[in-house]
């Protein structure tokens, strides 16, 4: 396997770096912090992880910036706070009385030229949007952002949660459904 | 039927994970100029720090090479190295050999002295191990004292 060159880490680490200090955001709710975590991410990867293959990089990142955010909470001694969250997983009631469909618009793809009203809707859409992310458990949001946003795959987001791809199907489903909930509840349609 | 019921769900699922997260794409592309210029500052940093350690260990890696081309006459100043480093050893090899020579020297020179006195003496050397003579040696020494 060949091994990553530093142009391919300095590509990589750009085109990661903003959704990183989103995802940290969603996480500390705090931009000074999520700057720290996501500063401390990359140093270790470069430090600790820069000979490995450009394949690995995602995946690495996405396990030390999940690390770098659990030791703030730990320094933050909030470690309790985070892992109540943990107990929603059982708590969360599994009814499908709610259509998924509802809250995807089905006219996607629609390219209309945005009038001032609109980016202003999109705007507050995206301010629910991100408001409803941080509301869910840690773990779902986790897994949520990184099967989704981060675009690994099952096994990959596994490996960088260090959980097993069954507890990553179960996360994604139980965010899917509680942002559809939360966001059909505010009339919102994506 | 159940196995493509669930395939569909799997597909919307996605696709409303897919469409959440192109929203927050979004927001993620138009973050805050200083928040931007941080993140370059940070990961210019982390860059950085990798190319530290390799300057650092840049002569040794010289070195190698030096070492490498030996036979080909390539990096002589490398190779003029070493050998000017194992002069002050020659030195310290030459200098222990020399003692050595002269320790031998003086130990031959003072045997054969005490060799030449012995048999140029008047007194022949079986003398020395007649126990009576020995005793004739004593009671003069004693007579003299007296």
């Amino acid at each position: 396997m060949r091994l990553a060159s530093e142009q391919e880490i300095s590509d990589f680490l750009k085109s990661v770096e903003k959704r990183a200090f989103k995802r940290s955001v969603y996480h500390v709710r705090n931009d000074e912090a999520a700057l720290d975590i996501v500063q401390d991410s990359m140093m270790k990867l470069v430090e600790h992880y820069s000979h490995k293959p450009a394949a690995e990089l995602p995946m690495l990142f996405q396990r030390i910036l999940s690390n770098c955010t659990l030791d703030w909470f730990r320094r933050q001694k909030t470690r309790n706070a985070l892992f109540s969250n943990m107990s929603d997983f059982e708590a969360d009631d599994m009814d499908g009385d709610f259509d998924l469909l509802e809250t995807l618009n089905a006219s996607n793809g629609s390219n209309q030229t945005e009038s001032a009203e609109n980016q202003t809707e999109r705007a507050q859409v995206l301010l629910e949007i991100e408001k409803e992310i941080q509301e869910l458990p840690t773990r779902q949001r986790e897994a949520f952002l990184m099967r989704y946003w981060e675009d690994l795959d099952v096994a990959e987001t596994a490996a960088a949660m260090g959980c097993s791809e069954g507890s990553v199907k179960t996360h994604c489903s139980r965010a899917v459904q509680a942002l559809s909930k939360a966001l059909k509840a505010k009339g919102i349609r994506l | 039927m159940k196995h493509s019921t669930s395939q569909q769900d799997l597909s919307i699922q996605d696709r409303f994970g897919r469409a959440v997260t192109a929203r927050l794409s979004e927001s993620a592309s138009t973050l805050p100029y200083d928040i931007s210029e941080r993140l370059r500052a940070a990961r210019m940093q982390a860059l950085g720090q990798r190319r530290a350690p390799q300057t650092a260990t840049a002569p040794h890696v010289m070195n190698h090479g030096g070492a490498a081309t030996l036979g080909f006459g390539d990096g002589e100043g490398s190779l003029w190295h070493r050998l000017a480093a194992l002069i002050p050893l020659l030195f310290l090899i030459a200098g222990l050999i020399a003692v050595n020579m002269l320790n031998d020297d003086f130990d031959a020179k003072e045997l054969a002295d005490i060799d030449a006195a012995i048999l140029t003496d008047d007194l022949p050397p079986a003398a020395y191990t007649d126990a009576g003579f020995v005793q004739f040696l004593k009671s003069r020494l004693e007579q003299q004292a007296q």
